[in-house]
């Protein structure tokens, strides 16, 4: 034990000698978390639509003034000469653009269903359906609302008209805010990236420069070697771990409905698999620049492939299989499911199974790998 | 001009690279993979989601609305159930992401009055995905009540919309999210490799001392940046080359602008990149603190900020402005614009320019700070 704990010892001297590296551990990522809390939603908001009505009726009015009332959009009214839409789309300058035709409004009210053009900058595919679903929710409600006067007008029309009004709520998060979804995800891409990095760092800088061979003909056993390189890095995970959330909780005010032990549990599991990822790299890659890459590569499917940005039920079946294999995948879920809806281990132990699971064997491999180059 | 100091530099460089084919290995087929993974994964539209209906109304009405939406490829009725208090059941469960209640005066009301209303409730834990959702409910009902209420053409046609919307995808008509995603990648495997090798190959010289031998050497300083950037610059160019030809080929995205421009941007992004890592090469003393500060400073901004998933506009006007400095900002529009839209260097020369005088500034205050240093 004692060994371990000198080898822990030299192991945080080495982290800290460098004044640097606590500020790029510590400080980089709570301004990160800062600035990321605020920018990210996937939600669209101040679009610039092209706004061109040919009819200026104050029926097409009407409708204008709801696109430029709401906060996805934000109008900007156009020449209405076709080719200048095209041109402004092409240019860049606006994403969207509505066409009312000629004799909108009376077409409308003499029911001959007047025909709408939308045309969208389709290169973000997935912001233009969410653009497109918006648009369509204010043109429904626009109709919904103009029947509704033929009917305060003519109530012998009410029979045949039927009109269901959604009410929409939202639990656990009543506002849908983004910042309650986005902080947990911040967090956890962060703790991966810090534990993950520095240890497969930590343990290839030493095979860079010899000292891992001094270290194997010394006593120690190659788990001692591994336990001494892991804990001041699960430790230092811990600890960003904390900061991090009590920054998220003191500032974005995101609420921890769970209990607090289930949520160092958890955080524990999953720090132990991304420290065992970070060994494993260490020990299939030789210069810190390979092991830098190869941690990107991990980091970046992670991400991409954890369900934060992209629904993980879009996804084609066989990417779906690998999702299984991203640990960030379930600790993401986790800290979600915890944070916002008061979870406890009755309903995530699958996800602490599976996490446990993976680290374990990680380990394991790791050790029998790192155990086959010494002998 | 090549002149006789420069050319041994550029040359140990390259011996650098070629010493180590792991990492040229990697580089090469990372982007592969990605772009395998992520060209079929990223979907934001969401499909087959999973809801729960809670049918109080039991009437034919009632049914036939429930059938509206089991027939709707949006949605995957997961539960039917009669007590609306199993709601919470199935959202702490994880069963359902939404569920829609049907009051039990429904029919009553649909059939009396103008608006009879129904409940959707969204788990709001996913909050970008909860407002997709409920504007997907929003708009089948809404939909659904104006087809059925008849107000189409001529009261008693029945079915057909008062409005007739014509929505058309330009520059990605079949909202194929690869063509989306591929420039995507080349954005950010450009950025990585730029800054990370530069900096890296800078902070190893640094930490083992060959930069002060070469310093104290007859080469100027500039000569060393040049020499250390131009093969990175190389590598970095010949790796895009190959991304956009597999994305073009495998892929099919589209390659609607010219190539020489492209290319000929990719270049300036290359430079931008490496200037981020020189920059970043200036701040640090050590490899793994030059590794920590490229990752967690470039990683995430460049996939959150830099519109590479989220667009630009719908962030917060201060995040725009930091968005700005993101390299990787400019070259998407750059690099979107030119293959997906066929924009050419009249539409482009803003983002040009943004683009070269952000990596400019970057090699200003590398400059800067590596004359500090020197005195």
């Amino acid at each position: 034990m004692i060994k371990i704990l000198h080898l822990v010892k030299k192991e945080l001297r080495q982290v800290f000698r460098d004044p640097n590296m606590l500020r790029v551990i510590f400080v980089v990522p709570m301004i990160q978390l800062l600035v990321l809390g605020y920018a990210i939603t996937t939600d669209i908001k101040n679009l610039d639509v092209l706004l061109c009505d040919f009819d200026g009726s104050a029926i097409s009015r009407d409708l204008l003034e709801r696109f430029s009332h709401t906060e996805y959009f934000k109008t900007v009214p156009a020449a209405c000469k076709p080719g200048d839409i095209e041109r402004r789309l092409f240019a860049g300058k606006a994403v969207m653009a509505l066409i009312i035709p000629k004799d909108f409004g009376e077409d409308l009210e003499t029911r001959r269903q007047p025909e709408i053009q939308i045309l969208l900058d389709g290169q973000n595919s997935n912001s233009a359906a969410v653009a497109l679903g918006y648009c369509n929710r204010i043109l429904l409600q626009f109709m919904q609302d103009n029947v509704r006067k033929a009917v305060s007008r003519q109530p012998v029309m009410s029979r045949s008209v039927k009109m269901i009004t959604p009410v929409s709520r939202a639990w656990y998060n009543p506002e849908l805010k983004s910042v309650y979804y986005m902080i947990p995800g911040v967090i956890s891409i962060l703790l991966t990236i810090i534990t993950m990095l520095l240890t497969s760092l930590a343990i290839v800088k030493e095979k860079e420069i010899g000292t891992l061979e001094q270290l194997m003909v010394t006593p120690l056993t190659s788990a001692q070697i591994i336990a001494g390189k892991t804990i001041p890095f699960a430790f230092l995970g811990f600890i960003e771990m904390g900061v991090a959330m009590t920054f998220g909780v003191l500032w974005f005010k995101v609420p921890i409905a769970g209990s607090l032990p289930v949520l160092a549990l958890l955080s524990g599991t999953f720090i132990l698999t991304s420290l065992g990822l970070g060994i494993f790299i260490s020990t299939i890659v030789n210069t810190q620049q390979q092991a830098l890459f190869l941690s990107w590569f991990f980091l970046v499917s992670f991400i991409l492939l954890s369900g934060f940005f992209y629904p993980i039920e879009n996804m084609p079946v066989w990417v779906q299989v690998i999702t299984y294999g991203n640990p960030l995948r379930y600790f993401i879920e986790i800290l979600r499911e915890l944070f916002l809806k008061g979870a406890g281990l009755n309903v995530l132990w699958p996800e602490l199974c599976c996490l446990a699971a993976m680290g374990t064997t990680i380990f394991i491999l790791a050790a029998l790998r790192f155990h086959k180059r010494t002998a | 001009m090549l002149n006789s100091r420069l050319a041994p530099i550029i040359r140990k460089e390259f011996i650098h690279i070629r010493r180590d084919p792991r990492s040229l290995l990697i580089l090469f087929l990372m982007p592969v993979l990605m772009m395998f993974i992520f060209g079929y994964a990223i979907d934001m539209d969401l499909k087959h989601i999973r809801i729960g209906v809670c049918d109080l109304s039991r009437t034919p009405a009632s049914r036939d609305l429930i059938e509206t939406l089991s027939a709707s490829p949006y949605f995957n009725i997961v539960a039917r159930y009669n007590d609306p208090r199993k709601t919470e059941d199935l959202f702490t469960r994880r069963i359902a992401r939404a569920a829609v209640i049907i009051p039990a005066d429904f029919a009553k009301r649909l059939e009396a009055s103008p608006a009879s209303p129904i409940g959707v409730i969204a788990d709001g834990t996913d909050a970008n995905s909860a407002t997709l959702v409920q504007n997907y409910l929003e708009n089948v009902f809404v939909s659904q009540s104006l087809t059925s209420s008849g107000t189409g053409s001529g009261a008693s046609s029945g079915g057909g919309m008062p409005i007739r919307v014509k929505a058309r995808m330009l520059y990605n008509p079949d909202m194929v999210s690869a063509h989306f995603v591929v420039p995507g990648i080349v954005a950010l495997l450009l950025i990585m490799i730029g800054a990370l090798l530069t900096s890296v190959t800078i902070a190893r010289e640094k930490e083992t001392g060959t930069m002060e031998q070469i310093l104290v050497s007859p080469i100027k300083p500039y000569e060393v940046v040049i020499g250390k950037a131009v093969p990175y610059l190389i590598l970095g160019f010949v790796i895009a080359v190959f991304i956009l030809i597999f994305g073009h080929l495998w892929f099919e995205v589209p390659m609607l602008g010219s190539w020489s421009i492209l290319l000929g941007c990719c270049v300036f992004y290359v430079f931008t990149a490496l200037a981020l890592g020189m920059l970043i090469s200036t701040l640090v003393a050590t490899q793994q603190v030059a590794m920590m500060l490229s990752l967690v400073g470039t990683l995430l901004p460049s996939v959150m900020l830099s519109g590479f998933v989220f667009p630009v506009a719908s962030m917060p006007p201060p995040l725009q402005i930091v968005s700005r400095i993101i390299p990787a900002t400019h070259f998407l529009v750059i690099i979107r614009g030119i293959m997906l839209k066929g924009n050419g260097p009249l539409e482009l020369w803003p983002s040009f320019l943004a683009m070269t005088g952000v990596g400019v500034f970057f090699i200003a205050l590398a400059v800067k700070r590596f004359r500090m240093k020197l005195k």
